[in-house]
């Protein structure tokens, strides 16, 4: 299945939060969808849903107009909250049903889903009693229990402890593994690099960078070198502006050029005690600032 | 529909396992138990023997400057007063005030010819005692000169209490009789409107501000959302309703005898059951325009102490509505323009058409119209409220002004 957002165009009053944002995610993928704070991530993820319509613009599903009724999804927003005074059992299953299972089926699923995320002994507790780490957890049921083909979570992670962040990690693969869409939406780069695919990056309602994420990285200027060093004062010295310190005993140096490359290493190996020399390779955190950073 | 179904269910039971509904529901059983129990209860308490009770009556003294007079005045006068112990006293007027103001007797009237004083310590505000005297005076005034005029004591005092038998047929609906039923009706009408749908507005709010409503507005249609919570109050408010009045009428066919024939109570008991269905119909259309309004209102508000000051304009319509209709109830002018304009105003007619109905003779294709526009109305607030709250729920931060709602709800 190929979930497509086309040119999707929305409005709130004067304000135009999205200016055309395309992008498209594939099953048993997962994609990332990155933006600063307030950049149209969470419209249009509530765009794709159905919970307000665009201006103009389309989302299909394998080339054709999205059918809500027959395409599940399953959504974790970024502001958690459920029905803090009712018991957490009772509000899962009522959430499934609304999702369209039979009460039967529900009270199956929740029952799977609590254990799976080892939660079952609170299904009886009243969802205020408990941390928020474990109520994310209890909220993620609502997002899975009905099986849903396309999986949005927005901010996942933020929260959680690292035994329970390596919890979801296993359900996110699961999910990935079923042949699942997920969508991620998060600030923490290192979750969308371990699971995505591919990702589109929003900037004041415009996607400025989407596709594949490993592509995207190969393409990007390989104009930096990584130099670990004893004598990183000399070098520092030497380079002067283009060579920056990453951390104690680890140089930077930006190149005029990615020709350069050849010959800067050269000289580098040739004058100076080197223990490690490489390209530097972009973290998605450096695609990102450079790309979101600036508002357009 | 399924949706729809499956919200009204969860709401309701929400509702039914609610502690403070079900505390409300058996403080308003019991209440109407001991009221209607109230003859019984008293009974109780009553210690037996009436002797006792005329030991206990109150004394009004009465003090007139010739004895003669007195004695006949007297006569009158515990005839007139049957709640006091009427005594002449002898002595100044000082005395009598004296006395009063001891306590040793409750009033005093001292009589001087056709005028009077009275002599009291505390005047209540109901205190009709000045005006049934002045009529005891003046009864009293005539058979003297009665007697002057040759008659015997007797024979003028047969035509003094000369006794005129009247019956009266009402061929429409008997004000008095419907009175007091509809006033209860419209009360109820009233209260059950306003508690639930202060429930409904922050109900919706409260949903918002857990955030809950992020789930839940992106599982179920907005219109399932409203319609579903809305009658899920309104079965809530009916099955409240249903198990105080059903109760008060078993309690009232168990212990009907010692209500024997007081006449209110039973008018009460035996509201007809074409206005009983009117009631329901009423009842059911006001209750929800009014709870969309307030459902609307309350997915507009973040914070949920912003419910009340923003539920305030709906509040106030409503207790308008209320005051014009028992404004008109208790003047016993229930077909003034002013009630018949308000009986067709959506929003005035399940208080005002009922009271028509209940007071007067209503052509029925009044009714039929009135209750069309009010069907219609409510139908299509449902549809903007439902369309308002799909804005409404996702707006956070400075609540949105009535204009900037409207907008935004056209183009969802």
């Amino acid at each position: 299945m190929l979930l497509e957002m086309k040119n999707v165009v929305k409005s709130f009053g004067e304000k135009q939060v999205l200016k055309g944002v395309s992008f498209a995610a594939e099953s048993g993928k997962a994609f990332g969808l990155l933006g600063r704070n307030g950049a149209g991530k969470t419209t249009s993820i509530r765009i794709l849903m159905d919970v307000f319509p665009c201006d103009s613009g389309e989302i299909l599903v394998d080339g054709k107009p999205i059918d809500y009724s027959k395409v599940a999804f399953g959504y974790l927003p970024e502001e958690r909250g459920l029905y803090p005074k009712k018991r957490i059992s009772e509000q899962l299953v009522y959430f499934a049903e609304l999702k369209g299972l039979c009460r039967k089926d529900a009270v199956q699923a929740v029952k799977y889903w609590l254990g799976r995320l080892e939660m079952s002994e609170y299904a009886d507790k009243r969802l205020d009693t408990l941390s928020k780490g474990n109520q994310q957890k209890i909220q993620l049921v609502t997002a899975l229990a009905h099986d849903p083909q396309i999986v949005i979570l927005d901010e996942p992670f933020s929260g959680l402890d690292p035994v329970n962040a390596m919890l979801l990690k296993d359900v996110v693969k699961e999910q990935i593994a079923r042949e699942k869409t997920v969508l991620f939406s998060s600030h923490q780069m290192s979750y969308i690099e371990e699971f995505c695919d591919s990702i589109a990056i929003i900037n004041a309602g415009k996607v400025v960078l989407s596709g594949d994420l490993r592509e995207i990285k190969r393409n990007y200027v390989r104009d930096r070198l990584v130099v670990v060093t004893e004598n990183a004062e000399k070098i520092k010295r030497d380079f002067g502006d283009s060579c920056t310190e990453a951390k104690p005993g680890e140089l930077i140096i930006r190149l005029a050029s990615p020709d350069d490359k050849q010959s800067v290493m050269k000289r580098l190996v040739e004058s100076y005690d080197v223990d490690e020399l490489r390209v530097y390779e972009p973290s998605l955190n450096d695609i990102f600032v450079e790309y979101a950073g600036e508002q357009i | 529909m399924r949706q729809f179904f499956k919200i009204l269910k969860f709401e309701l039971t929400g509702h039914l396992k609610n502690k403070v509904f079900i505390g409300m529901t058996v403080v308003g059983v019991v209440l109407i138990a001991m009221a209607i129990f109230f003859p019984n209860i008293k009974g109780l308490f009553k210690s037996d023997g009436a002797a006792e009770d005329t030991g206990d009556l109150p004394v009004m003294l009465i003090r007139t400057e010739d004895s003669a007079a007195g004695e006949l005045t007297k006569q009158y006068f515990a005839k007139a007063f049957p709640d006091y112990n009427v005594t002449v006293a002898d002595g100044s007027a000082e005395d009598v005030q004296k006395r009063v103001t001891s306590g040793e007797a409750e009033c005093a009237f001292d009589i001087a010819g056709n005028s009077y004083t009275y002599y009291v310590n505390n005047l209540s505000m109901y205190d009709v005692n000045p005006d049934t005297a002045e009529g005891v005076l003046r009864d009293v005034y005539r058979i003297n000169v009665m007697i002057q005029g040759g008659l015997s004591e007797d024979e003028a005092g047969e035509i003094m209490s000369v006794q005129i038998e009247g019956n009266v047929v009402s061929l429409g609906k008997d004000q008095m009789q419907n009175f007091f039923y509809t006033y209860i009706m419209i009360f109820a009408l009233y209260m059950v409107i306003l508690l639930y749908g202060q429930m409904v507005a922050t109900d919706v709010a409260s949903e918002k501000s857990s955030r809950a409503m992020e789930v839940l507005i992106t599982s179920a249609k907005p219109t399932s959302m409203m319609f579903g919570k809305v009658l899920a109050s309104c079965a809530a408010g009916l099955i409240q309703l249903a198990a105080i009045f059903g109760s008060a009428l078993t309690f009232y066919h168990v212990n009907k005898a010692a209500w024997g024939g007081n006449e209110i109570i039973n008018s009460i008991f035996n509201i007809p059951v074409g206005l009983f269905v009117y009631l329901l119909v009423f009842f059911f259309l006001g209750f929800l325009i009014y709870a969309f309004l307030y459902g609307a209102i309350g997915s507009t508000v973040s914070k949920l102490e912003d419910v009340n000051t923003s539920v305030m304009p709906v509040t106030f319509l409503f207790i308008i509505a209320f005051i014009v209709v028992v404004f008109s109830m208790t003047s016993g002018n229930v077909d003034s323009t002013v009630l018949k304009v308000c009986s067709f105003v959506p929003f005035t007619s399940p208080m005002a058409m009922f009271t028509r109905i209940c007071m007067s003779s209503v052509p029925w294709n009044e009714i039929a119209v009135s209750i069309a526009l009010l069907v219609g109305t409510t139908v299509g607030t449902g549809f903007i409220s439902a369309k308002i709250y799909r804005v409404g729920v996702l707006l956070y931060g400075t609540r949105p002004n009535i204009k900037e709602v409207f907008k935004a709800a056209r183009k969802a």
